[in-house]
């Protein structure tokens, strides 16, 4: 009987260790401390396998982004504190009704215009890897849910 | 009409079974329990390897599948906080206090 126990013990033993060594050896280690430190550049790079001038060439056409990205975000929130204002004041339902359009609208324009961002750097990227990139990206800014990513910051604008 | 005398019945009756005593049953007994106790690990795996050598290995793909698993499982995770970080950076609806899609 103890032969049995200790032959089953060792068994249980050896296969856990069997599977953490699997497991640390099937774990990406660069997107797990890319991931810990938020660092979204670095995965990018890796996660993409970017050349050099890749890199560069995506940066240059984040910074051009940037821009467009700053004029967008000032727009919705001028919009959205016009259509708060009206909300708070107006009781007729027709101009809250265009504001709330108007923040819909400039919604969708933000978003057109981040598609078309991302599509441009998975240009960049060689063909098979701007395919997954897109595949990652284009879901999520069309259900826009990563508004809730765990280190979004509530007030932050450019 | 009377029934005859069944002599099965009185055959069974009549019956006795008195077997030889086995004078060396008993030390054998003892013999093999004092084998046992001096067994080693090898002599209980011995004739038992095909077992255990099957279940070594079905513990082992499992712990492998499962490892694997996890790690898959932690990468998808890492990727997902990735893009969200990513996109939270480029996403003016985000950075201007939009949190989620209205009707």
């Amino acid at each position: 009987m103890k032969y049995l126990v200790s032959t089953l013990a060792l068994i249980v033993l050896g296969a856990a260790i069997f599977g953490f060594v699997c497991y640390r050896l099937s774990c990406d280690s660069a997107l797990h401390a890319a991931a810990e430190k938020g660092d979204a550049w670095h995965w990018l790079r890796q996660d993409f396998h970017l050349t050099d001038q890749q890199f560069a060439a995506i940066q240059v056409v984040h910074q051009a982004y940037a821009g467009s990205c700053v004029e967008h975000c000032r727009l919705i929130q001028e919009a959205t504190k016009v259509r708060d204002a009206l909300t708070a004041k107006t009781s007729s339902p027709g101009p809250r009704a265009a504001a709330e359009l108007a923040v819909k609208e400039l919604r969708s324009v933000c978003e057109q215009a981040l598609t078309v961002h991302v599509q441009k750097v998975a240009a960049l990227m060689a063909a098979e890897d701007g395919r997954r990139y897109l595949a990652l990206m284009l879901p999520k800014i069309a259900a826009f849910d990563h508004a809730t990513a765990p280190d979004l910051q509530m007030n932050h604008t450019h | 009409m009377t029934i005859p005398p069944d002599s099965l019945t009185e055959r069974l009756r009549a019956w006795r079974v008195s077997p030889p005593a086995d004078s060396a049953f008993r030390p054998q007994v003892w013999a093999r329990l004092r084998r046992s106790a001096h067994d080693t690990w090898a002599d209980y795996l011995r004739p038992h390897a095909v077992v255990w050598l099957f279940t070594a290995i079905a513990a082992c793909g499992i712990a492998a599948y499962t490892g694997r698993t996890a790690a898959v499982i932690r990468a998808r995770m890492d990727r997902e906080v990735l893009v969200s970080t990513y996109l939270v950076a480029l996403d003016p609806r985000v950075q201007a206090g939009l949190l989620s899609i209205q009707p």
